[in-house]
């Protein structure tokens, strides 16, 4: 390669993979740096430890982090099992196929916040539920299930909002395995199960680990659906980043769990790609 | 779906088989739009009620229905909170984004599509970025940053945070455009003497046209209903469509308000998306004809 076509390529390059490279390495330079205290918005520069000391010994951290990474689990994991026999179903069109996929498709298109709203019309103390379960005699008074403890809320919307990304990454994987393949297992007298575990799963692994990974990481970062729907007694990692920042201030320690969001997104997310691979393919790599 | 591979043999095989798939499909298709019409059809329903209720009236147990409908959550909305203003942000935001990104991808997709280079593959993963840092952590240090470096217009700041978070998209349809540019075309109009313009018109827009309004539609919609940078870079005096949404849902949900600010929200986009459907079916019989 010459050096007027090297020129070229990174000249190409420039405005599109150079400025993803310069924005995204520069906020995570200043995350990192303002957790050890650089880039102060107000007072001195200083390299000090004292911030990741403070978030790290305060239990809201813990809980904070516990809860992100349970939540980020879960949802992936979910999204995926329910992705999966669907994607199987959908394999070959039949009547009717196109629409049903059509509307398992629409909430990618619907944003988070509506998500949250039409979720919160549902389970409101005077919601839809409520009143029908009313109205059948299954209860007498409007049960509390918004803001819920055990955040089956949240679980729930991250599911509704993922699912369908899984279901078009697997969709995807699932019709590319050509129909001599199954029907040869079929023919060696493997049953449903046995076909799925031993011919579709080690073939779809590879789409199946990116959906994992983009839902880990998108629900380990959530906000939006946290603070609408989720329990008030524990709060997710954005949020306590974004409450850090709010009250008085403290952009170093907020800087301490932005830092640790990424760790866990990018950490977590990898952990569960890998495991699910080990597990996908009978114990081997 | 019937592979080209497949042959005759297996295909007669199979048909006893769908005979009795049919019944199972048939449950299982209507328990699936029953599930469906509860997963969309009545939460939206329901939104579209709630922005109608008479405020005079309201809408408690045990009606089953609002007992009148108006329009004046509608008017209240419109003309009590700063929506208009939010509209006016969002929608001058939006397509400035959506233009600015598709000018930045190109080069990036051009250069993806049509030189191969030591390191391509791992360029093209690094373009996924954005897509992997955690919306609010990029949100957070984004505003860190230009606070930093002095920049004090909410409008430029949100502009250069979602182009550079949008430009995955953009840079992943372009390339696949750019692929699909036939190379003897473009000889053959170099050959018959076009000008480098002629032969942008003639070798490359017929195949870009679809790519280019699918990045400039995608990249539209997800800026209008991007929420963390504009929330935490544009608080509190830029407002757009979702961080008025969510004042309405936080700690004191107002949900008439925010049944009319969620259509406010996605309305139009429902009808991009619709729109952008239509031109991706349609591309590829224009593909067809420039390949003729």
């Amino acid at each position: 390669m010459n050096w007027q076509r090297s020129g070229t390529i990174v000249l190409l390059l420039m405005p599109g993979l150079g400025l993803i490279l310069v924005m995204i390495g520069s906020v995570f330079y200043v995350a990192v740096m303002q957790s050890f205290g650089f880039f102060n918005l107000v007072g001195e520069d200083q390299f000090s430890l004292e911030h990741w000391r403070d978030v790290l010994d305060s239990r809201a951290f813990s809980r904070a982090f516990q809860y992100s990474a349970y939540i980020a689990t879960v949802s992936a994991i979910g999204s995926v099992i329910l992705a999966y026999p669907i994607a199987i179903w959908l394999r070959r069109p039949f009547r009717g196929s196109l629409t049903v996929s059509a509307v398992l498709k629409a909430p990618l298109f619907v944003p988070g916040l509506v998500a949250a709203f039409l979720f919160l019309n549902i389970v409101a103390y005077h919601g839809v539920l409520n009143q029908l379960m009313m109205w059948l005699g299954v209860i007498d008074e409007p049960i509390r299930m918004q803001n819920d403890r055990n955040a089956y809320g949240v679980i729930f919307l991250q599911i509704w909002k993922n699912m369908p990304f899984a279901l078009l990454l697997l969709s995807g994987a699932v019709q590319a395995i050509s129909d001599e393949v199954l029907d040869a297992a079929r023919d060696l007298g493997a049953g449903p199960f046995d076909r799925f575990r031993k011919v579709i799963a080690p073939l779809t692994v590879s789409a199946m680990q990116a959906a994992l990974i983009i839902i880990f990481i998108g629900a380990a970062g959530d906000f939006a659906f946290q603070v609408t729907a989720g329990p008030t007694n524990v709060q997710s990692m954005a949020q306590f980043m974004v409450f850090l920042k709010d009250s008085f201030g403290r952009w170093n320690q907020a800087a301490v769990v932005g830092v640790c969001l990424m760790g866990l997104a990018l950490g977590g997310s990898l952990l569960l790609a890998i495991a699910s691979r080990f597990l996908l393919r009978g114990g081997r790599w | 779906m019937v592979t080209l591979s497949e042959t005759p043999v297996a295909a007669v095989r199979r048909r006893p088989r769908r005979h009795q798939g049919n019944w199972l499909n048939r449950i299982l298709l209507g328990l699936l739009l029953t599930v469906c019409t509860i997963w969309l059809v009545v939460p939206f329903a329901m939104a579209v009620i709630w922005s109608l209720v008479d405020p005079q009236t309201g809408w408690t147990y045990p009606d089953v229905l609002p007992p009148s409908l108006s329009f004046a959550r509608w008017v209240e909305v419109w003309t009590t909170t700063a929506l208009p203003q939010a509209l006016r942000n969002s929608y001058l935001l939006a397509p400035t984004v959506a233009v600015i990104t598709l000018i930045l991808a190109m080069p990036t997709a051009y250069c993806f599509a049509r030189y191969d280079f030591p390191g391509k593959s791992v360029a093209q993963v690094l373009t996924l970025l954005p897509l992997v840092v955690p919306g609010f952590v990029l949100a957070i240090f984004f505003s860190s940053l230009i606070f930093n470096l002095g920049i004090y217009s909410r409008f430029l700041s949100i502009l250069l945070a979602h182009c550079v978070l949008f430009l995955p998209y953009a840079i992943r349809i372009m390339t696949v455009a750019f692929e699909n540019v036939q190379d003897d075309l473009i000889d053959a109009a170099r050959d018959l003497g076009a000008s480098p313009w002629a032969r942008i018109r003639v070798a490359y827009m017929p195949a870009l046209a679809p790519g280019i309004l699918a990045s400039l539609i995608i990249v539209f919609i997800q800026s209008i209903e991007e929420f963390a940078i504009a929330f935490i870079v544009g608080a509190p005096n830029f407002v757009t469509i979702p961080s008025i949404l969510y004042s309405y849902l936080g700690y004191n949900f107002v949900r008439p308000n925010a049944a009319v600010v969620s259509l406010v929200l996605v309305v139009p986009n429902v009808l991009l998306m619709l729109g952008l459907e239509r031109l991706l079916k349609s591309a590829n019989p224009a593909q067809a004809g420039v390949k003729g």
